[in-house]
């Protein structure tokens, strides 16, 4: 397993990497996840702020602070990005689900032979 | 985005996130608005409506199932710092719990007995269709006139709203076949009694029609306890043959434990079996009534129905039979409920049990109010500083509820072990006022009443509390002293309604006090002491008929009695006072004083009767005050002679000597000389008056029921060698109780006695913690002035001035309290009239004394708090703040 302090939750694993290519809002992220996974996984608002509260807990994200130019900004909006522990954390869990992808293909081989 | 451009759909989304945590959403809760509506715009834009639906649709779901569980999350979270707290703070903890335990451990006590006893539906089938029957004949002073077999058949034929309809009564008999005689209390009921009730047996049948036909073969039913005590549980009891009334009787089954009413018996038989109910003279007398009827309401019938009914029948009787229902005697019937007729000696005594521990749990909650509000005064820094760093007042009042929660689980806790451990003392309490005390248990709602009891109070107490300390800590921002006052005040107000409520629970308690050592006192008329009395039945069948041999027997036994060392006197006689078995009272008969007229309307005067050797006054110490009392010579062929108690003398024949005159029980036919007047006797309780009582030679009525024994020696002693002594001379006969006067006595008032020590139990509680709270809230109230004291002190105030100050601070509170104490208890111990014995509710002395102890326990917790301010060092004390 991974070096992070809890395991992550799939959505967890989807929204570290929606946050790969830089800092996002909350709908970026949304968009980003349902990008990615061509439209497989769609977020609601309510399971991604709990999820970015925990992210945020555990400092795998943190807020940004400098926000962008006044007019391309909204107030109530705020910005995220992945910690180094964030990026470890995504890598970790990424090569988790190679591991068993890979278990998984030899298992497929070895049925598809028998 | 402004306001101006807010949608309806902002708005209730807005509305919507409500659903979650305070915290949560003021910390995302505008980023999720703006997130939600840039989803809808995009699918709106990209997908059209159909995708916007599935937008709200799964929008909404994800908050629906976001939110419990970030509730849960933050629950946890407070119940992790509410435990922080209260280990950091074991002593106010541990205080406020076990202060609140105490006061929801009285109710809870209590409320396993109401519960049981007065809300549980009776453990028969459908138990509020039950009704009893009553006759009574009001203008005669009877409440209840019983049943005669005629009426019971009239009742049953002419009813409309009965579906069912059974009979009752119960008498001793003498039981043979187990290892001694045994007097048995025999239920006599008709073979439908049962099914009725909707009772069925633990082991065999119950009684059929055809076991109810004259000449069908005796059959006996076991009460669960009979069978457990005397049979040993025997589960092949069935087809036992016991000998009754020279009889054999079989059993053919025996009762689950089910609540007894009117009596608790220890068997049952069928009318037929019983040799009194069954004879000839007994069936066809429509005025020879001793029976019970219950009845079970029909589906669609209401109470009110029924008693028309019964009046309708009543009014029936009356002109058909006008000789049994005479209008003076201003005859009716009634129908009751049964559930209500089971309790209804209980009823007043729960209740007032119920509000004096609600009084404590009120005063318990005024004393945990003040701890929380002395501990906000405590935790201001903390709240101050949490305010500061951005924690709303809702998520502080959230945090402060938790606290008050866990709190209340604690103190359920520990009054469930309360209600559990005083069950021991309450179930034998309930059982001398009710057949239900059998039921009393811990059960659900009793677990219920405990947890709804502490989470009310703490919650209420505790966010009163601290929506107060909120509004404080507010002010707390502008300006410190006035947040100073107001606290103060609150606090004051506390301790005043605490010292109040004592007051009114002390008063409450003391009058009951008070009127018991006045019952304890009351002069029963004769003297208890070391009289032994051992009730003893002949085998009926045998001596009834045959008074010679009977009274041969009674010879038999005082002269072997009379033998035993130490045995001053000793009598026999029909009845002793006090008996505790004799439920009904004496045996009494209406009677007529020779040359004494009577109009039509007035019924004959009533007395109790009594059978007694001569040697009956001297024994039980009942003075005679002039004549005579029985001497050998009066024999059954001789002068009839009677001793009449001093009331009846005075009742009948005023100022004039009774002495010499004569009465009649039969028209006339016999006339019997009064030869002596004996002192009043306390015969059938000691807060009745005593009854107007007539006693006859055992000679001339041969009725014995007790042999009576004053001995110099140890009355247990005694005990055993009377009960020896009527086994020896016929093993026939049943001896169910040896006990002394004294015991009797104290069973007679054993009732008022153990509700006293209850309700003066809680009122010592109230006490104990009311004097807890004055003395902390003034230890806080000194620390707060330390550096006043120090001023004072510098200036040259002594340590006697400074106690002065906190004692006149704290007694202030308590004079006030006890000023409005006195009032409410004026107010409220009004209902507890019924249940006074020759005191009233506005007894002086009672109020005097409460006041008094008051006043002192208030002294005494102003005192510590008031040495340890005088003992304020004036340099440490101006160096602190």
């Amino acid at each position: 397993m991974s070096d992070a302090p809890t395991p992550l939750t799939p959505a967890m694993f989807n929204v570290l990497l929606a946050l790969a290519d830089g800092e996002k809002h909350g709908y970026a992220i949304l968009r980003g996840v349902s990008d990615q996974t061509n439209g497989e996984v769609r977020l609601g608002a309510g399971t991604l702020y709990a999820m970015i509260k925990r992210l945020l807990i555990e400092g795998l994200i943190v807020e940004v602070r400098n926000r962008p130019a006044a007019d391309q900004d909204d107030p109530r909006r705020r910005y995220y990005r992945l910690t180094s522990a964030g990026r470890d954390a995504a890598m970790a869990e990424a090569a988790r689900l190679e591991k068993v992808l890979s278990r998984a293909r030899r298992a497929i081989r070895a049925f598809r032979t028998a | 985005m402004t306001e101006s451009t807010e949608t309806r759909a902002d708005r209730f989304y807005r509305a919507i996130l409500r659903m979650l945590p305070f915290d949560f959403r003021s910390e995302f809760g505008p980023e999720m608005e703006d997130t939600f509506r840039s989803q809808r715009t995009g699918a709106e834009q990209e997908s059209g409506w159909k995708a916007l639906i599935s937008i709200w649709w799964e929008g909404l779901l994800d908050i629906f199932r976001t939110a419990p569980r970030e509730h849960l999350t933050v629950l946890a979270q407070d119940l992790r710092f509410a435990l922080r707290m209260m280990r950091k703070n074991p002593g106010y903890a541990l205080g406020a719990i076990l202060i609140l335990g105490l006061g929801i451990g009285a109710n809870t006590s209590i409320f396993s007995v109401v519960n049981s006893v007065l809300l549980q539906p009776l453990p028969y089938a459908q138990g509020n269709r039950l009704v009893v029957l009553r006759q009574s004949a009001p203008k005669a002073g009877v409440d209840d006139l019983a049943f005669s077999v005629a009426e019971i058949d009239d009742f049953r034929r002419r009813n409309h709203t009965l579906s069912g309809l059974a009979e009752y009564h119960s008498m001793l008999f003498t039981l043979f076949g187990g290892s001694e005689a045994r007097r048995v209390r025999t239920g006599v009921v008709s073979a439908d009694f049962f099914p009725l009730l909707g009772v069925h047996p633990l082991l065999g049948r119950t009684f059929q029609p055809a076991d109810d036909r004259p000449g069908a073969p005796a059959v006996l039913m076991l009460s669960y306890e009979f069978w457990k005590q005397s049979a040993g549980g025997d589960p092949h009891i069935v087809g036992h043959v016991y000998r009754m009334n020279d009889r054999p009787h079989t059993v053919i089954g025996v009762l689950p434990p089910f609540p007894q009413y009117p009596n608790e018996n220890d068997v049952y038989m069928p009318t037929s079996d019983c040799p009194f109910r069954s004879s000839p003279g007994m069936i066809s007398n429509r005025d020879a009534r001793m029976m019970h009827v219950f009845g079970r309401l029909k589906q669609d019938e209401t109470m009110g129905r029924c008693h028309s009914d019964m009046s309708a029948i009543a009014t029936h009787l009356q002109h058909e039979y006008p000789k049994s229902y005479p209008p003076t005697v201003g005859y009716r019937a009634d129908a009751l409920s049964l559930r209500g007729e089971l309790t209804s000696r209980a009823r007043p005594l729960l209740i007032l049990l119920l509000g004096a521990a609600s009084f404590v749990l009120l005063i318990a909650c005024a004393n945990v109010a003040n701890l929380i509000l002395a501990r906000m005064a405590r935790r201001e820094q903390e709240l101050l500083v949490r305010t500061a760093i951005g924690a709303g007042a809702g998520r502080l009042l959230r945090q402060l509820l938790t606290e008050s929660l866990l709190m209340a689980l604690m103190a359920a806790g520990v009054g469930l072990l309360m209600a559990a451990g005083s069950l021991r003392v309450l179930t034998p309490f309930a059982a001398q006022l009710t057949p239900r005390a059998r039921e009393i248990g811990l059960d659900g709602w009793v677990l219920g009443f405990a947890i709804l009891c502490a989470t009310i109070t703490t919650v209420a107490f505790g966010s009163a509390a601290a929506l107060f300390s909120r509004r404080e800590l507010a002010a707390a921002l502008k300006q410190s002293t006035m947040r100073d006052t107001g606290r103060r005040f609150a606090r004051n107000v506390l301790i005043a309604a605490q010292v109040a409520f004592s007051c009114i629970l002390l008063i409450g308690a003391g009058l009951m006090v008070h009127s018991f050592v006045r019952l304890s006192n009351v002069n029963p008329g004769f003297v208890p002491q070391r009289v032994v009395v051992a009730e003893f039945d002949l085998n009926w069948s045998r001596y009834s008929g045959h008074a010679q041999q009977a009274l041969a027997f009674t010879d038999r036994l005082l002269a072997r009695v009379r033998s035993q060392p130490g045995v001053l006197s000793a009598a026999v006689s029909s009845g002793f006072p006090l008996d505790p078995q004799a439920s009904m009272g004496a045996p009494n008969d209406r009677f007529q004083v020779e040359g004494e007229s009577r109009t039509a309307t007035e019924s004959a005067p009533v007395t109790d009767l009594r059978a007694a050797t001569p040697d009956y006054f001297r024994t039980l110490g009942v003075p005679l005050l002039s004549g005579r009392v029985f001497a050998d010579s009066d024999l059954a062929g001789s002068l009839p002679v009677a001793i009449v108690s001093s009331s009846l003398a005075r009742r009948r024949w005023g100022q004039s000597d009774p002495l010499g005159r004569r009465v009649s029980f039969d028209s006339g036919k016999k006339w019997i000389t009064v030869v002596g007047i004996a002192g009043d006797v306390k015969d059938s309780g000691l807060a009745q008056a005593a009854p107007d009582e007539l006693y006859l030679p055992l000679t001339q009525s041969p009725a014995m029921g007790a042999v009576l024994v004053r001995t110099a020696g140890d009355p247990a002693i005694t005990a055993a060698e009377v009960r020896r002594a009527v086994l020896a001379l016929d093993p026939e006969t049943a001896v169910p109780l040896v006990e002394t006067l004294e015991q009797a006595r104290q069973d007679n008032i054993a009732s008022p006695r153990t509700t006293v020590r209850l309700v003066a139990s809680f009122a010592a509680l109230a006490l104990l913690i009311a004097v807890a709270g004055i003395a902390s809230m003034l230890v806080l109230w000194v620390k707060q002035r330390t550096r006043e004291f120090g001023i004072r002190m510098a200036v040259g105030a002594k340590p006697r001035d400074i106690i002065g100050i906190v004692i006149r601070e704290g007694m202030t509170l308590v004079v006030i309290g006890l000023i409005a104490g006195c009032a409410g208890a004026v107010a409220l111990t009004r209902f507890l009239k019924a249940l006074l014995f020759e005191v009233t509710p506005t007894d002086l002395p009672t109020y005097v004394a409460v006041c008094g102890l008051l006043l002192c326990a208030g002294l005494l917790a102003c005192w510590i708090p008031s040495r340890r301010a005088a003992l304020i060092d004036p340099q440490l004390a101006l160096r602190c703040e």
